[in-house]
C-alpha cells in the first residue's frame, strides 16, 4: 500500500448556492465532457486524486492533495470562466470556499444528503454524485473512491432513516409531486406549456426529468417557445393553437404572464367536457393566475395555482427542518467511521518505518559504542544491546500508542503527518 | 392449537393493524419493513392455522376470507408500493380472525366429504373471490377519498400516504376482473360437488339468493368497467355501491331468513 494520502489530506474547493450568485455557479458549471480536462489541471499541480461535482447550484473539486499549488490551480481553472469586464479582486476565491480533511468528508456526506442543498433533502443531489463519482473515476484514486462510495451510502441512509427527503419543497418539484398522485408513474405522460418564461421552464423541466413528454410550448411570442421547445422536446405554437390539446394532454403548465385569466371557460370547457372523464392536471404557476378557478369544476379537473402547490412545499419543508438533527447524527456517525479507517490507512507502515528508523540508528550507535568499549565481556555486551532495545521500545511506546489510538478515533492522520515531518521520513515517489 | 395459532395471528395483524394507522394519531409511521413483516408473519402462521381445519362453517371460512384479505392486502403493497390497501384490509381481517375464532373453528356435524377436493376449492375459490370484491371496494374507497382531497386541494395525510389514483383505479379494476372468475368458479364447483357427492344442491334459499345476488352484482361491476369502459370515479362508485348492496342483501337474509346463521 501506498502511503501517499500520509502527507496529503482530502480537500474540497469550490462553490455552491451560498458563495456565489447564479450567474457565477453558471459560468462555473462543467460539462461531462469537461471533467477529465480539468481534473488533469489540478492534477498536474500536485493533486494524486481528484473528483470534479458540477451541478447547477455547486462546482466542486474533491482532491487528495498536500500542497497548495493544486488548490492555486483550481482557483485560477475556475477564474478562467469568470468575464474578463471587472473579475473581483480574488479572482474565484472570493465566491469560493476550502474544507480540509475530516470537514471535506463532513461537507460531502452533507451534500450527498441533501442536508447541504438549496431545497433541502433534495434527492437528485445523490444521483448527481454519483455522476460525478463516475465521470471523475479514471482520476479519482483509492481515497475518493471510498469517499463516494460511502458519500452514496450516507445519501441512502438518511434518506431512508430520516424524513428528510419526504415530500416536495420547491413549487415546481410540487407540481410535479400532486401530478404524480393523480397519474402515479409520470413517465410517458403528455404535458403542454403555456408561457415560456423562467418559472415555465424550470416546471417544465422537473417534470422531463420525470419521463413527462412535453407535447407543445405556446406562448405569445413565438421565439421564446421555439428555444424552450427546442430545449425540451415539443411544438412552438401560439396560444390560440393550444387550446384544441386541453382534450388530449395530461398536464398543462401554466405561467404566462397575461395580465388576466388565458384559460377560460369558453376557451377550453367544452373541449375538456370531450375528455370522457380522462384526469387533466393543470398546474398554474402564473401570477395573477392564468386559468380561470371555474375550470376546476369540470369532472376530473384537478386545478392548482402557486399557492396550494407553495403549501405542500412548505409543510414538506417544516417536516423536513424537524429531521435535520437525525440526518446530521448519520453524518456525523459515517464522518467517524470514515475518518477512522483512512487515519488507520497509514499508521502500520508509518510506525514500523519509524521503528525501523529508529532501530536503525540504534544499532549504528550501539556498534560504535561497542568498538570503544571492547574491554567488555560478551555477557556484559549482550546486556548492553538488551538495554539499548529495552530503551528505544520506551522511547517509542508512547507514541506508538498516541498514533494507534489516534488513528482508531479519527484524529490519525495530522499525527501522522507531524510524525514524518518531525523524523524526517520522507514521503514516498 | 388451532385456536392458538389464529390468536397468534389475530394479534400480529392487530398490531400491524395499529402500526398502520399511527400516522392518523399523530404519530410518527412505523418502518415499512416492520408493518410488511407482521402481516407476512401472521399470515405464514394463519396458513398453518387453516391447514388443520375443516374447511366448513361459519367459522372455517370466515378465517379463509381474513387469510385471502391479508395475502391480497400484501399483494396490493407490493403493486402500491404503500400501505394504504392496509387502512381498510388490515382491521377487516383482523376482525374477521376474530369473528372466526368467536364463531368457532371446531368442524361442526356437516363434515362429510369436508375433505374433497372439490369443497375444500369451492371454499378457497369463493373465499378469494369475495377477498378481491372487499379489495376493489377498499381501492374504490382509497380512490374516492383521494378524490376529494385533491379535487378540494387538501394536502394533508390522506393526500401524503394515500396512493396515486391511477394506481388505485388499477387497482379496483383488476381485483373485480380477477375477482369474478374467482368467484364463478367457486359457484360452479358447489354445483358441481352438490350434484357428485350429495344427491343434489342442498342449499338454504337465503344463501341461493345471495350467492346469486353477489355474483350478479360483481358481474355488473365487472361489465360497466371492461364493457362500458367505465373508469376513475364513476367506476369506483360503482364498485362501493355493489358492495354495499352485496352486504346489504346479506344481512337483511341473516335477519330474516330462519337458517340463515349457517352460511356464510
Amino acid at each position: 500500500m501506498t502511503t501517499g494520502h500520509t502527507e496529503m489530506g482530502i480537500k474540497v474547493v469550490g462553490v455552491n448556492h451560498r458563495t456565489a450568485p447564479l450567474d457565477v455557479r453558471e459560468r462555473f458549471a462543467h460539462g461531462a465532457h469537461e471533467v477529465p480536462g480539468a481534473l488533469a489541471r489540478v492534477m498536474a499541480a500536485g493533486a494524486s486524486g481528484g473528483v470534479l461535482l458540477s451541478t447547477c447550484n455547486r462546482t466542486e473539486f474533491y482532491l487528495v492533495s498536500g500542497d497548495e499549488p493544486a488548490l492555486e490551480a483550481v482557483w485560477s481553472l475556475l477564474g478562467e470562466r469568470l468575464p474578463s469586464g471587472a473579475p473581483p479582486v480574488g479572482g474565484a476565491r472570493e465566491y469560493g470556499y476550502i474544507a480540509r480533511d475530516r470537514d471535506a468528508v463532513r461537507h460531502l456526506y452533507r451534500v450527498s444528503s441533501g442536508l447541504d442543498s438549496m431545497i433541502l433533502g433534495e434527492s437528485q443531489i445523490q444521483g448527481q454524485v454519483r455522476e460525478a463519482w463516475e465521470a471523475s473515476r479514471a482520476q479519482a484514486g483509492p481515497v475518493l473512491h471510498r469517499l463516494f462510495q460511502t458519500a452514496l451510502h450516507v445519501g441512502s441512509r438518511v434518506r431512508t432513516e430520516t424524513g428528510l427527503g419526504m415530500g416536495t419543497a420547491s413549487a415546481a418539484s410540487a407540481g410535479v409531486a400532486v401530478a404524480g398522485k393523480i397519474f402515479g408513474d409520470l413517465a410517458g405522460r403528455s404535458a403542454l406549456i403555456l408561457g415560456a418564461g423562467d418559472m415555465a421552464e424550470l416546471a417544465a423541466t422537473c417534470l422531463t426529468d420525470q419521463g413527462v413528454q412535453i407535447t407543445l410550448v405556446a406562448n405569445r411570442t413565438q421565439e421564446r417557445a421555439r428555444a424552450i421547445a427546442e430545449r425540451l422536446g415539443g411544438k412552438a405554437v401560439s396560444l390560440e393553437e393550444a387550446w384544441p390539446h386541453f382534450a388530449t394532454t395530461d398536464i398543462a403548465l401554466c405561467s404566462t404572464a397575461a395580465p388576466h385569466a388565458v384559460v377560460t371557460w369558453e376557451r377550453v370547457g367544452t373541449i375538456i367536457g370531450a375528455r370522457r372523464g380522462k384526469p387533466l392536471c393543470i398546474l398554474d404557476l402564473a401570477v395573477p393566475r392564468d386559468v380561470d378557478p371555474a375550470i376546476a369544476q369540470l369532472e376530473n379537473v384537478f386545478l392548482y395555482d402557486v399557492d396550494d402547490l407553495q403549501t405542500v412545499a412548505a409543510q414538506a419543508t417544516t417536516r423536513r427542518r424537524d429531521e435535520i438533527p437525525a440526518a446530521e447524527r448519520i453524518v456525523e456517525e459515517e464522518t467517524d467511521l470514515f475518518w477512522a479507517w483512512y487515519g488507520g490507512l497509514g499508521v502500520v507502515p508509518t510506525i514500523k518505518e519509524l521503528r525501523a528508523r529508529m532501530d536503525h540508528v540504534r544499532a549504528a550507535e550501539l556498534e560504535r559504542a561497542l568498538r570503544e568499549l571492547d574491554h567488555l565481556s560478551p555477557e556484559d555486551r549482550a546486556q548492553l544491546e538488551q538495554f539499548s532495545q529495552v530503551l528505544l521500545n520506551k522511547f517509542l511506546h508512547q507514541p506508538t500508542i498516541a498514533l494507534k489510538k489516534a488513528a482508531e478515533e479519527g484524529h490519525g492522520y495530522g499525527l501522522l503527518e507531524a510524525v514524518r515531518r518531525l523524523f524526517g521520513m520522507e514521503p514516498p515517489a | 392449537m388451532i385456536v392458538t395459532l389464529h390468536l397468534v395471528a389475530l394479534a400480529l395483524y392487530g398490531l400491524a393493524t395499529a402500526l398502520t394507522l399511527a400516522p392518523f394519531m399523530g404519530v410518527r409511521p412505523a418502518p415499512r419493513a416492520l408493518t410488511i413483516a407482521l402481516p407476512c408473519a401472521g399470515a405464514a402462521i394463519h396458513v398453518v392455522g387453516i391447514s388443520q381445519l375443516t374447511l366448513v362453517g361459519l367459522g372455517p371460512a370466515l378465517s379463509m376470507l381474513a387469510l385471502c384479505l391479508v395475502l391480497l392486502q400484501l399483494a396490493s403493497e407490493k403493486l402500491l408500493r404503500g400501505s394504504a390497501v392496509s387502512f381498510f384490509a388490515g382491521p377487516l381481517a383482523t376482525g374477521l380472525v376474530g369473528l372466526a375464532i368467536l364463531s368457532g373453528l371446531a368442524p361442526g356435524a356437516e363434515t362429510v366429504g369436508a375433505r374433497n377436493t372439490w369443497f375444500v376449492l369451492h371454499v378457497a375459490l369463493s373465499a378469494l373471490g369475495v377477498a378481491l370484491m372487499a379489495l376493489a371496494f377498499i381501492a374504490a374507497a382509497l380512490y374516492l377519498l383521494q378524490f376529494r382531497e385533491l379535487k378540494a386541494r387538501r394536502f394533508g395525510q390522506i393526500f401524503q400516504l394515500f396512493p396515486p389514483l391511477e394506481l388505485l383505479d388499477q387497482l379496483n379494476r383488476v381485483a373485480l376482473v380477477t375477482g369474478f372468475p374467482a368467484l364463478t368458479l367457486g359457484v360452479l364447483l358447489a354445483l358441481g360437488y352438490g350434484a357428485q357427492f350429495s344427491g343434489g344442491l342442498h342449499v338454504a334459499k337465503a344463501q341461493l339468493v345471495w350467492g346469486i345476488f353477489t355474483w350478479v352484482v360483481l358481474g355488473w361491476a365487472v361489465w360497466v368497467r371492461l364493457v362500458r369502459h367505465w373508469a376513475g370515479r364513476r367506476a369506483a362508485l360503482a364498485s362501493i355501491a355493489g358492495f354495499c348492496a352485496v352486504l346489504l342483501v346479506y344481512v337483511a337474509l341473516k335477519l330474516t331468513q330462519p337458517g340463515a346463521e349457517r352460511f356464510l
